[in-house]
């Protein structure tokens, strides 16, 4: 009875290891649709062998315990497009908003080109009439209000994504933090024991944080090691990491890590990494070209003005002022003028002619030093606005669809397939049940065998 | 062997005993492959069993049946239609080792069987959490009392 007593034992062990793939497809079904649940998969090992009278007999399964079905390297490349999407759609919906103040709305730097334009050609073809000169005053007004209007807009959009920039490295420390403390639980848990729950818990706080920032994820003795771009850390174990921010010399917010050392340049991915470089690089940027060109042109035209000699018979005054800081010309420009009457229109030296408006006129369409006329130079910031935005916002989607198809992958790695599941239970049942009948028929058989002993017929 | 080439029940016996011995083998593998959670040699080990239950069922309505009436031998212990003693409590030993190992395989599957039924109504009516109340323990203790 050595074999059946094995048996015995075999099916013991049999029936504990049953009851871990039990509870792990009973907890599978039971998440089938919570976000970021990984499958689980009891671990079964043999157990050892056991020799009894020369016979050599198996001993059965034991159940090690619950493991999550994971793909690491996936999950990082999802990190990785995670992080890039963020910084695409961060930086997408700020240059968006941005291309709002270049849009022909009449009132934008384009139009008011166009409108002095229109305006000194009236003048020109009747000199002497006020409302022509008063035409031309408005119009160099709604120009300078034009700049005005879009620097400012400019400058709304760095200042909430310099907003949006402490606010998400208080958010990065957050989950650095919870981070580390699941590092813990999972570090502390007896081996075997199943961790599924809290690394899911962990995959999906380490997910939300490669929203917010490029990060790199090692596994460690310890649990997840978390560092930003430049290596520097945010988790190790059960310790987390806070970074801060400060403003530069320059006047712009920087990312500093614990020890205080400036990592803002090795931030390039998440909301932070589109919001630095939105507050830090692209704004900034066309700033410096609004502010070009509103200086440029106001010198041009300023110069013009000084040439000529207006109905009061004084030499021209300066027609836009403000602009002599170039890192604010565009905010502060205006028109110096007062009356139009002090419109530089005569250009013999006395009131009366109209020689001056040529060259006034010859300001808006003679090149800058910049290479380019004014409206050719508005022209180009438009056009770098609105490839910028476009480039955004064609990452994204492109970064979308990949990430689409990377989470379909982790899916069928790591989601519950509960047709799956069904069909191999169904199979189980079917092959209980049939061994059952067995059961039912040895149990006829031991009563025909006992017959064979006592009949007669035999 | 009858003279027409037909087995005697001595012969039928025998094969009957050698079927029992098997089936007893094959039940050993099916329990194994429970305990594995082997399904495929489970499938394999339940079709070989049904096999051999036909044809243990066969023989033994054949063995059970009523003797043919012949010429009567000189020694009765020799008849074809006589089992032999020996041959006899072998099959009796045989049985009975059979249905021990029944009685394991009955109360293992009967337990295994349970967690999968549990498993398919899961499946079947599956709307919220799930926390099977029993556990391994008590299952095996339920099993263990039972034996």
């Amino acid at each position: 009875m050595g074999g059946l007593n094995a048996a015995l034992l075999i099916g013991v062990s049999g029936l504990g290891a049953a009851q871990g793939a039990l509870d792990a497809t009973s907890n599978n079904i039971a998440n089938v649709n919570t976000p970021g649940y990984t499958r689980e998969e009891a671990q079964l090992a043999e157990n050892g062998q056991s020799e009894s009278g020369g016979q050599i007999t198996g001993g059965g399964v034991m159940l090690e315990g619950l493991k999550s079905i994971r793909d690491e390297l996936l999950n990082m490349q999802i990190q990785r497009q995670t992080s890039m999407q963020s910084a695409a759609d961060t930086e997408s919906a700020s240059l968006q908003q941005a291309q709002s103040y270049f849009t022909l709305t009449g009132t934008d730097i384009g139009s008011a080109l166009s409108s002095l334009s229109s305006s000194l050609a009236e003048l020109s073809g009747n000199s002497t009439s006020s409302s022509a000169q008063q035409g031309v005053l408005a119009a160099g007004q709604n120009l300078a209000t034009a700049f005005n209007t879009t620097a400012s807009g400019l400058t709304s959009v760095q200042t909430a994504a310099n907003q949006q920039i402490p606010n998400t490295v208080s958010q990065i420390n957050a989950l650095s933090a919870q981070i580390a403390q699941l590092n813990g639980q999972l570090a502390q848990m007896p081996a075997g024991q199943d961790g599924g729950t809290v690394q899911d818990q962990l995959d999906q706080a380490v997910q939300k944080l490669a929203g917010l920032t490029n990060i790199s994820v090692t596994q460690t003795n310890n649990g997840e090691t978390i560092t930003t771009g430049s290596g520097t850390p945010l988790v190790e174990g059960d310790q987390s990491y806070n970074l801060q921010t400060s403003t530069g010399t320059g006047g712009q917010l920087e990312v500093l890590d614990s020890n205080g050392n400036n990592v803002t340049a090795s931030i390039t991915g998440g909301t932070l990494g589109g919001a630095l470089n939105i507050a830090n690089t692209v704004i900034p940027g066309l700033m410096t070209q609004l502010n070009t060109l509103a200086s440029q042109f106001a010198t041009a035209f300023n110069a013009a003005q000084a040439g000529g000699t207006d109905s009061n018979g004084n030499a021209g005054a300066a027609f836009f002022t403000g602009t002599a800081n170039l890192s604010t010309a565009a905010a502060d420009m205006s028109a110096g003028l007062t009356s139009a009457s002090q419109i530089a229109i005569s250009s013999s030296g006395a009131s009366g002619g109209n020689g001056n408006v040529a060259n006034l006129s010859a300001a808006l369409t003679t090149a800058l030093p910049s290479g380019a006329s004014a409206a050719g130079g508005y022209a180009s910031i438009v056009f770098n606005v609105g490839t910028a935005a476009s480039n955004a916002s064609t990452q994204s989607t492109a970064i979308g669809d990949n990430l689409t198809q990377l989470t379909t992958q982790q899916g069928a790695v790591s989601a519950v397939n509960i047709d799956e599941e069904t069909a191999n239970l169904m199979r189980y049942q079917t092959a209980y049940e049939a061994a059952s009948r067995i059961v039912s028929t040895v149990q006829v058989l031991n009563n025909a065998t006992l017959n064979m002993g006592s009949g007669s017929s035999f | 062997m009858t003279a027409a080439g037909v087995p005697d029940r001595n012969g039928k016996a025998a094969e009957y005993l050698q079927l029992l011995r098997l089936l007893a083998g094959e039940m050993e593998r099916a329990m194994r492959a429970i305990a594995h959670n082997a399904l495929p040699d489970l499938e394999e080990s339940v079709e070989s069993q049904q096999r051999m239950s036909a044809r243990l069922v066969a023989l033994a309505g054949e063995l059970s049946a009523p003797l043919e009436s012949g010429p009567i031998a000189a020694s009765p212990a020799a008849s074809p239609n006589k089992i032999d003693d020996d041959m006899m409590q072998q099959v009796r030993v045989a049985g009975d080792a059979l249905q021990a190992l029944n009685r394991r395989y009955a109360a293992l599957l009967e337990h295994s069987s349970r967690s999968v039924a549990l498993m398919t109504s899961l499946f079947n009516s599956f709307q919220g959490k799930f926390k099977e109340a029993s556990g391994p323990r008590l299952k095996h203790q339920t099993w263990s009392c039972q034996m």
